[in-house]
């Protein structure tokens, strides 16, 4: 393996694991009903 | 709005008018916005729907009008959520006119709303919604005597048919333009109570002379009077001692329960408004709803009724969608991985690249993505329940078991919506009045057996139980509901003690839902899976891919991190039958969400199958050819199946067995272990989005480490007696 695979793999990971904690952790997860300005799990919004 | 195309021409911006929606649980107020504006707020034929404010914006004869949405009450009393977010917008924000969305066929209970709308001095139009059911019941309503008698504007709407909802943003614009001229007339609450809030107004402008400043006089008194303690914190009086002088002769004539006889004043006014301007037919004959609810609310039938009506859902559910997941998985793992390997071949992607994108990506995201139908036929169904009027009788039906477990029947409806998806169920706990039915709800949920784990359960009922598919997954469902009163009548007696409280269920008529509604709602439930399987069930695939290919150039998946994570965890789960590496790893990463156990699977097996000898693949027109005529072929195979009512089944047991990951998992488990697999799928931790929501909504992780600890011990006990019974009964 080289060092541009070695690269490319580490930024996939790492784009993976920040597209995971962004999704989960940063929104909270999406559900249906979440279509208010008050919606807690959009993002923007300070909750209920 | 045909009116609103000429009229937009305007060249001075106008003041755009804010217009909160207020009224009853289900009487129309969300579908009534979504007439107006097109938007597409969550609705459903029971109460509670909208627990929080929405808004929207739209202009019509060239004025902009924000349509605040508020959820439904019953009154304007500080007790529940929604009565809570409904007063204080109201108080607060002061918008410029209050639409009072009333249910016509249910006029008198909700004018004692309207009564107390009267009371802020706001002008208000009331929307006599629902008004062809109304008609139809022969009830005659004379919304022009409404209107005269309350001081307010009264028109008849029929929200679901768009109908009246030009006159009523006329009114609505006639009355934001000219407040003054439509102040509501302040009803007269009888001799005493009116004497008393005139008293009561005088002796607060003397303690908080600045008090009216920020709210009307009358309605302070009105709330004093009451013990109102919201009213009386926000003023900084104790409590309403420093009017007794003032209520005493009001206590020695009506008792002390002034909160009581205030309310039986706003009563009488709807009750005699309601005789004045409803004329109903002299004989009232027994309604299609009453003659359904004599069956379905019955003692007995009830709740075997509700069983058959879920068992219902989820026969339609495979028999509709079976023919389409088969369709998808030929297409993603046929034509669609060969695509991406000749896509990833023209840019000479290394090999360790292309094995990611079929292998990961494909196996992971890609085997989640078959099950698309089947997640949104069962919303659609469920919907369909929903919207008809029915889960609201089934909440009514549960009512007996709730209390069982130190809750009442109002609790079942987060429940109920558990069964699309945990996340929303959680934060419809709000809709409880007490921090006690809050928490205790919370922790039953994650036991409703949600969307995400229909994925686990297609797969295996495929290989395992392919005759009996409907059944079998209908099963885990009540699994999971009786574990609920079970683990409900547990924390009763332990954690939470104490007596629940008392609380009348709303039923609404029956209704058949629009079509296009449904479809709109279907739509809004299950596009959460897909926007999923764009992100976490995406990043967790690609994770997974590494994880079972490190240390690089791994030769066994076994000897890989995700192989010795599994292999660590799977001794605890031998005595459950399911304990090989692949299973634990599968259960591992299912924590982020339940479909991903799937996901993983996928990954782990499918790479095998693809050792096996390979035809010579078809070209791209042939593939084309095949993705239509089969999509066809399914088509017409799922109407067959709706036809032959009955014969329909997930799949036949020899095509199941034929797919690769069905006949991997033959080899390493049994029915009994499959079933007991599922089970522990089922009760197992919730996924990391309802943990996140659960922080949320209880401001610690106090309840989801209860949730963690109580399910994980419950599956696991749950899945042992499963498996080590069923050997004892000779079932292994």
């Amino acid at each position: 393996m080289s060092w541009t695979d070695l690269l490319l793999a580490g930024g996939i990971a790492l784009g993976a694991l920040y597209l995971l904690y962004r999704s989960i952790w940063k929104k909270g997860g999406h559900c249906y009903g979440c279509d208010s300005r008050t919606c807690p799990t959009k993002p923007g919004n300070k909750g209920c | 709005m045909k009116s609103q195309a000429a009229l937009k021409i305007n060249s001075t911006p106008p003041k755009v008018l804010t217009v909160a929606v207020a009224g009853n649980p289900n009487s129309g107020k969300s579908t009534l916005i979504n007439a107006i504006a097109g938007t597409r707020l969550q609705v459903g034929n029971w109460a509670g729907v909208t627990v929080e404010k929405k808004e929207a914006l739209v202009e019509y004869r060239g004025r902009q009008i924000r349509l605040v949405d508020l959820p439904g009450t019953y009154s304007l009393s500080p007790y529940t959520q929604e009565e809570i977010i409904a007063r204080d917008y109201l108080i607060q924000a002061r918008p410029d006119v209050i639409i009072n969305v009333v249910d016509a066929t249910n006029l008198e209970r909700n004018l004692y709303l309207t009564v107390q709308l009267l009371e802020l001095g706001i002008p208000v139009v009331a929307a006599v919604n629902i008004y062809d059911e109304a008609e139809q019941k022969g009830y005659r309503i004379d919304t022009g005597l409404i209107g005269q008698t309350l001081g307010i504007k009264a028109v008849p709407t029929v929200a679901t048919r768009k109908s009246g909802l030009d006159e009523l943003l006329d009114a609505v614009l006639e009355v934001g333009d000219d407040p003054a001229a439509h102040r509501p007339r302040q009803l007269n609450y009888g001799t005493d109570i009116e004497a008393a809030a005139g008293r009561v107004e005088q002796r607060l402008r003397e303690l908080r002379p600045t008090a009216a400043d920020n709210y009307p006089a009358k309605w302070l008194a009105l709330k004093l009077m009451e013990g109102d303690r919201d009213v009386l914190g926000e003023l900084d009086l104790p409590d309403h001692g420093a009017f007794r002088e003032v209520l005493e002769h009001l206590k020695r004539a009506h008792g002390e329960d002034l909160e009581a006889l205030m309310a039986d004043a706003r009563y009488a006014q709807a009750a005699g408004l309601t005789r004045e301007v409803l004329k109903k037919p002299e004989v009232s004959r027994v309604e299609l709803t009453e003659k359904i609810d004599r069956i379905a609310l019955n003692r007995f039938l009830g709740i075997p009724i509700f069983l058959a009506a879920m068992w219902l859902v989820f026969k339609l559910t495979f028999d509709v969608s079976s023919p389409f997941s088969d369709w998808l998985d030929k297409t993603i793992n046929g034509p669609g991985k060969r695509l991406i390997e000749a896509l990833m071949g023209l840019v000479h992607a290394p090999d360790w690249l292309v094995s990611l994108a079929t292998d990961g990506v494909v196996g992971g995201t890609g085997f989640v993505l078959i099950f698309v139908p089947v997640i949104f036929a069962m919303m659609f169904f469920l919907t369909f329940l929903e919207a008809s009027g029915y889960m609201a009788r089934a909440a009514f039906v549960m009512d007996r078991a709730m209390h069982a477990m130190g809750l009442h029947g109002k609790s079942f409806i987060p429940m109920l919506l558990g069964f699309g998806c945990n996340v929303p169920a959680i934060y419809a706990t709000r809709t409880l009045e007490n921090p006690r039915d809050k928490a205790l709800t919370a922790l039953l949920i994650p036991l409703m057996s949600c969307g995400a784990r229909l994925p686990v359960y297609v797969v295996f009922v495929g290989a395992f139980f392919a005759a009996y598919s409907g059944t079998v997954i209908w099963s885990l469902y009540v699994m999971g509901l009786v574990m609920a009163v079970l683990m409900g009548i547990l924390f009763k007696k332990t954690i939470f003690r104490g007596e629940y409280p008392l609380f009348i269920m709303e039923l609404p008529p029956y209704r058949l839902p629009g079509m296009r509604s449904l479809m709109i709602h279907t739509w809004e439930k299950g596009k959460h899976f897909l926007i999923k399987a764009g992100t976490y069930i995406f990043a967790v695939s690609v994770l997974t891919w590494f994880l079972l290919n490190l240390p690089w150039g791994v030769e066994s998946k076994r000897d890989s991190y995700m192989g010795q994570m599994g292999a660590v965890v799977a001794p605890a789960l031998q005595p459950l039958g399911f304990g090989t590496w692949e299973a634990a790893a599968s259960l591992i990463t299912g924590i982020i969400a339940k479909e991903i156990v799937v996901g993983t699977m996928g990954e782990i097996y499918i790479p095998k199958a693809k050792d096996e000898p390979q035809e010579e693949p078809p070209s791209l027109g042939q593939d084309l050819k095949e993705i239509v005529v089969s999509f066809g072929s399914a088509a017409k195979e799922a109407a067959e199946n709706i036809i032959s009512f009955g014969s329909g089944k997930f799949s036949t047991e020899e095509k199941e067995k034929s797919k690769p990951l069905k006949s991997l998992l033959h080899k390493s488990l049994t029915p009994l272990s499959a079933y007991a697999f599922m089970a522990f799928v089922l009760l197992y931790m919730p996924c990391m989005v309802v943990a996140v929501a659960m922080r949320h909504e209880f401001g610690s992780w106090k309840w989801f480490g209860v949730t963690f600890a109580y399910q994980m011990t419950l599956a696991w006990l749950v899945a042992l007696i499963i498996y080590q019974g069923g050997k004892l009964l000779g079932l292994g």
